[in-house]
């Protein structure tokens, strides 16, 4: 496991106390393994992809362990912190594309940023720079370029190998695909893909809410919900026989190939999120979820329901749990 | 720096480089305020430079010949203690620059560092830093020069430079921690601190390039006006003690009453070249303001 995150909490200080975003949440990556984090606006994901690189002034981890190739991230301690970014974690910000600033070369940034971490053999960095930059078909003159002189999707390429360069174990991609155009989308997810193989980064986490290019790049996805994972497992498992009814909601809501919308309405989930600043007890689901029942006011533990299946629901752990009951046991002679 | 990407880089320099470099040049060159302004400036720290070492007498060596007319041997006249008035405005002008610079200077590191560090941390210290320059505009800075002044024994022109820079740079760290608050917020500012950068590099190598035009002429305004408020100063008698300054030139013809008596060139020229010294740097900056701004480039 080169990644393991263990029951981490993440608060916002606001006036009216503090917001838990993230919820206990605990999962773990292998070496080499693409997880898509997904889940709505406001579920948490993308402070809990900021959490593990950088925790802003607003907010706090309330509890819980990050630990990366064997070694504890400080997360608390954003000094500490510092030496570990872009070399032991790294992170891809949503606004990607306008993340260089306006009057530094690209070229004089990547040497700032090996100065920053003390990079001993800088030639050979940059060496390496400009084959990645071939790699994914950038020119060597961007490096002589300011920013504003590329285009948007270069932008957001130079700000991936930006932040790959130093070849993080864990590299947090948050939405970037968005904003990009489908084709576009399609070669940053397969940067990604070409990244993780080279083995510039060990570990991806992509978070994003376009279940459709996790299908394409992701190895496995976690399914966030209300600052809690619903349900974690493979790819596969998750488009084809997922087990919280949030997921299978939210697979239902995605158009089909081959359906015409203009005779069948496509079905959204009805309701809203709870608020997260007085979240309501046990399952946060519950108020929206048709299969609701009495055990649902208590919280479902986050439980492997199947090898490599992870889900938080009363309702599959006890099905399952009374089927797989008799090949759990087996398996356990 | 960018010769380090490029050795780094180990490439020959593309033409980028050299056209992004010599477009401050060429929009420069063709700025008639920025040519003229910069050339009499230019002309003057020459003066500066050069003109003492011509003087036949000292600033305050007495030549015996009072009250001369300017002609061939005393080529600005003298004073009515017979000192030579071009040796000493040659002086005053190189004072008058040292002081500008000393102000401009101290004003600056002082502003910057306190704007940047307001700007940048935000909060309680924020206010308190926002307290004590409100605090320092309101100081009457006259009457402190002359409250500090009478517990010295004497005054040098290091200490009038260092009080002028202490009693401006508010102005200066008022404007630095504006800009600083909003691009700190900007997107590429986040990205540097998730890339683990420490503050003073973000700072030094993301927030402040995006106002160095800003900052250059800010540096220019300060020079011009520490020039103008040493005069002040000189003018009053809280200048240096012993040294001839442009300001102290002025406040020796008035008591002596020249303008009564006409000895127009006693108090003229020092007015007149403090006056094109000022001019010239504030017509540069006009100048620079447009080179450095796009929307004000006349093409």
């Amino acid at each position: 496991m080169s990644v393991s995150v263990q029951n981490l909490s993440v608060a916002y200080r606001s006036r009216r106390g503090d917001v838990t975003a993230v919820d206990n949440v605990s999962f773990a990556l292998a070496d080499g393994e693409i997880m898509g984090l997904a889940g709505e606006s406001g579920s948490g994901k993308s402070t809990l992809g900021n959490a593990l690189v950088y925790l802003d002034q607003r907010m706090k981890a309330t509890g819980g362990t990050v630990t990366v190739d064997g070694r504890e991230l400080p997360i608390a301690d954003t000094r500490a912190m510092r030496p570990l970014r872009m070399t032991e974690v790294s992170l891809v910000p949503q606004y990607a594309m306008s993340a260089l600033p306006p009057t530094r070369k690209i070229g004089k940034l990547m040497t700032d940023l090996l100065k920053s971490h003390r990079v001993g053999d800088q030639r050979a960095v940059m060496t390496e720079l400009k084959r990645r930059l071939e790699l994914i078909g950038l020119r060597e003159d961007v490096l002589d370029k300011y920013s504003f002189e590329l285009s948007g999707g270069m932008r957001q390429r130079v700000t991936i190998i930006m932040s790959t360069l130093l070849n993080p174990s864990l590299l947090i991609a948050d939405e970037v695909t968005s904003a990009l155009d489908v084709s576009t989308q399609r070669a940053v997810g397969e940067m990604l893909l070409e990244f993780r193989d080279r083995g510039f980064v060990k570990s991806v986490i992509t978070i994003t809410h376009d279940l459709a290019i996790l299908a394409q790049i992701a190895d496995s996805i976690a399914i966030m919900y209300a600052g809690r994972l619903a349900e974690r497992a493979s790819t596969d498992a998750i488009v084809n026989s997922p087990l919280h009814p949030y997921t299978q909601a939210l697979i239902a809501s995605l158009p089909e190939v081959g359906v015409r919308h203009d005779q069948v309405t496509l079905t959204g989930i009805p309701g809203r999120p709870p608020s997260l600043v007085s979240p309501p007890a046990g399952c946060r689901f519950r108020e929206r979820c048709p299969f609701a029942f009495d055990k649902c006011t208590q919280t479902p533990p986050f439980v492997e329901i199947e090898p490599g299946h992870t889900v938080a629901c009363w309702k599959a752990s006890d099905e399952r749990g009374a089927a797989a009951g008799r090949a759990g046991q087996e398996q356990a002679v | 720096m960018s010769t380090a990407v490029s050795e780094i880089l180990d490439e020959p320099k593309t033409p980028a480089v050299g056209r992004k470099r010599s477009d401050f040049v060429y929009y420069g060159l063709r700025n008639k305020k920025l040519v003229f302004g910069l050339g009499l400036e230019l002309l003057l720290v020459l003066f500066a430079i050069i003109g003492p070492m011509l003087a036949k007498y000292g600033p305050q060596t007495l030549t015996g010949a009072q009250l001369h007319h300017p002609g061939g041997t005393y080529w600005l006249g003298t004073d009515s203690l017979g000192e030579d008035v071009y040796s000493q405005l040659a002086n005053g002008i190189r004072e008058s620059y040292l002081v500008g610079a000393l102000g401009a200077v101290s004003a600056a590191v002082v502003g910057m560092t306190l704007g940047f560090t307001a700007g940048w941390r935000g909060g309680i210290l924020d206010e308190v830093l926002q307290m004590v320059t409100n605090i320092i505009v309101m100081l009457p800075s006259l009457v402190l020069l002359v409250v500090i002044g009478s517990y010295l024994n004497s005054r040098s022109v290091l200490f009038e430079g260092v009080f002028i820079g202490l009693t401006t740079w508010p102005w200066v760290a008022r404007a630095v921690r504006a800009q600083t608050f909003s691009l700190r917020s900007r997107e590429f500012v986040e990205m540097a601190k998730l890339s683990g950068k420490r503050p003073l590099e973000i700072i030094v190598r993301d927030i402040a390039p995006n106002m160095a035009s800003y900052l250059f002429l800010v540096v220019i305004l300060l020079f011009g006006s520490s020039m103008l408020l040493a005069a002040s100063y000189d003018f009053l008698g809280l200048g240096p003690s012993n040294t001839v300054s442009l300001g102290w030139m002025m406040n020796q013809a008035t008591q002596n009453a020249a303008l009564l008596y006409r000895e127009w060139w006693w108090f003229v020229p020092p007015g007149a070249v403090l006056t094109a010294m000022v001019a010239a740097l504030l017509v540069a900056n006009v100048g620079l303001d447009e080179v450095f701004n796009p929307k004000l480039r006349q093409q």
